[in-house]
């Protein structure tokens, strides 16, 4: 019904690097950090000059014990930033990509949700396809705004939410780039308690 | 002819009612619908496409709008006056007098401004300026930063730079090459913030060099603008067949494909008539020599197919050419 058949979902794939590019910026969550130490690992030998005008930004995952930055030490990039938390990355990049130069290229790489947040600041500074890659690793956890209430609901692993304020939302497919969110709609609006079962989708 | 197409015999009648001579070789030609009241609705760096009734031939070549969008009540183009001459721009400046009619299609805009783009940085050279003029009024309007750097050979060959010093002076640097002042192509592109887009229109060697240097520094495509209007390429006489019609055509050689099609009574469709669109593409069914690519479209592999050719531009070497036409 509300679920399927909406082509605004990103589709993403496997990193690589874009050895057309003069500056490159990684950005990682989590489990993103193999995905990323692997393109790193592929620029280094493909043009070994990279690494000086190469920048990571990685926010760690207590929860992911894959979740490290020591790949990223031993390769001597440019500038590695580590975060705990997603909200201060998102504010340091922002203010990096204000100071980037055209030639730049974007690599995201973590749990999708993560990736949308990035790829707002990148349509923030218009970033082009051709300007960004993106590889999704970890849960498929949904960022979900209540159209609403316009809350956002993080973290959303299950077909049918109930949000703050006391409406249960199923989760649809439709993908807002501004938001970086996907929108959740009231489920019994037409008839008032008569919600499928919760099941786990988004894993 | 055929639906889908733009339809060519829908032009529209205008009477210049003024032509300033700007420099030597440029004259602006000043457009009014005959029929009175407003001209169709364009944007910025679009082109409208002027059909010259000469005494040999029908001239149908692509001008710049230069004049405000959102002023409809007349459209303004520069023509530079090209030595030697095909036809057209000898024609603009020898034949068109000021109450001359003449027909022009509906504008088309293949050089477009970038609707999100962060900062516009705007190269011209020479007569390159003219689609510019006509975005300037949307840049001035808004507020996203732009630079406009604009070459010419000398002061005396600037069509517009008094104009432009005297409303833009803080976006526009102006360059000689007669003070051996030249653009710092390398310079510029380097330094220009994320999400900035470049435009350039001009003579062939700068959007080359443009193009090269913005690639070399890790431009994407999807930022990096060009418009180039020349002459269609001169080559040797062939004879064509259009197979739907069965009409055989002879291609001189000072003429394009495409406009043989068209004097031989078949309204081939074409939108910029400078090999860049794509629109004009045409199957190729046989041939018995060689095609000469001229355009900007076709992909590598689609030329070295042999299969398919853009008439606007694109020739051949050879006796006889069937077309899907």
């Amino acid at each position: 019904m509300l679920i399927t058949g909406i082509r605004s979902k990103p589709v993403y794939a496997p990193l690589q690097p874009d050895l057309a590019g003069r500056y490159h910026v990684m950005v990682g969550h989590g489990v993103g950090a193999a995905p990323l130490a692997r393109l790193l690992g592929e620029l280094i030998s493909a043009a070994p000059a990279a690494l000086a005008h190469t920048r990571i930004w990685y926010v760690r995952d207590p929860a992911s014990p894959q979740s490290n930055a020591d790949a990223f030490r031993a390769a001597h990039v440019a500038e590695l930033r580590t975060f705990d938390r997603v909200d201060p990355l998102l504010a340091d990049l922002t203010a990096a990509m204000d100071q980037a130069l055209m030639g730049t290229r974007l690599y995201v790489a973590g749990p999708e949700s993560f990736m949308g947040l990035i790829m707002r600041i990148a349509h923030e500074f218009n970033l082009a396809g051709d300007e960004v890659r993106a590889e999704e690793c970890g849960t498929m956890a949904r960022r979900v705004h209540c159209i609403h209430c316009r809350a956002i609901i993080e973290g959303v692993r299950t077909n049918i939410v109930e949000c703050g304020c006391k409406r249960w939302l199923v989760v649809r497919d439709h993908y807002s780039r501004r938001l970086a969110a996907y929108m959740g709609v009231m489920v019994d609006a037409e008839a008032p308690g008569e919600r499928p079962d919760v099941k786990e989708v988004f894993l | 002819m055929s639906a889908g197409h733009a339809d060519h015999a829908d032009t529209i009648p205008v009477r210049v009612v003024a032509i300033d001579e700007v420099t030597p070789q440029i004259r602006r030609f000043t457009l009014e619908p005959i029929a009175g009241g407003e001209l169709p609705a364009f944007s910025g760096g679009s082109h409208i496409i002027v059909v010259m009734r000469g005494a040999q031939r029908v001239y149908r070549n692509p001008y710049s709008l230069m004049s405000s969008p959102h002023d409809l009540g007349n459209y303004q183009i520069s023509v530079l006056r090209v030595d030697p001459s095909r036809g057209g721009s000898a024609h603009m400046h020898e034949q068109v007098r000021v109450g001359s009619e003449i027909e022009i299609a509906h504008p088309v805009n293949l050089f477009a401004l970038a609707k999100l783009a962060r900062k516009h940085l705007l190269l011209a050279g020479g007569i390159g300026i003219t689609p510019f003029m006509a975005q300037l009024h949307d840049l001035r309007a808004g507020n996203v930063p732009y630079e406009l750097h604009y070459a010419t050979r000398s002061p005396a060959h600037g069509a517009y730079c008094g104009l432009l010093s005297s409303t833009e002076p803080s976006c526009v640097s102006l360059y000689h090459d007669s003070n051996k002042h030249f653009i710092d192509i390398e310079g510029l592109l380097g330094r220009q913030p994320l999400g900035t887009h470049v435009y350039v229109c001009g003579p062939a060697g700068m959007i080359t060099r443009v193009l090269d240097t913005a690639h070399a520094l890790g431009w994407p495509d999807s930022h990096v603008h060009y418009e180039k209007f020349a002459a269609p390429p001169t080559g040797d006489a062939f004879d064509a067949t259009l197979l739907r019609s069965g009409i055989e055509v002879h291609v001189q050689p000072d003429q394009s494909l495409l406009e043989a099609i068209e004097a031989a009574g078949v309204d081939a469709p074409y939108l910029c008539r400078g090999g860049v669109c794509g629109f004009c593409r045409t199957e190729v069914v046989s041939l018995d020599g060689e095609l000469v690519h001229n355009d900007h479209f076709l992909s590598d592999e689609e030329k070295a197919s042999g299969k398919v050719i853009m008439p606007c531009v694109s020739r051949a070497h050879c006796r006889k050419l069937v077309l899907d036409l």
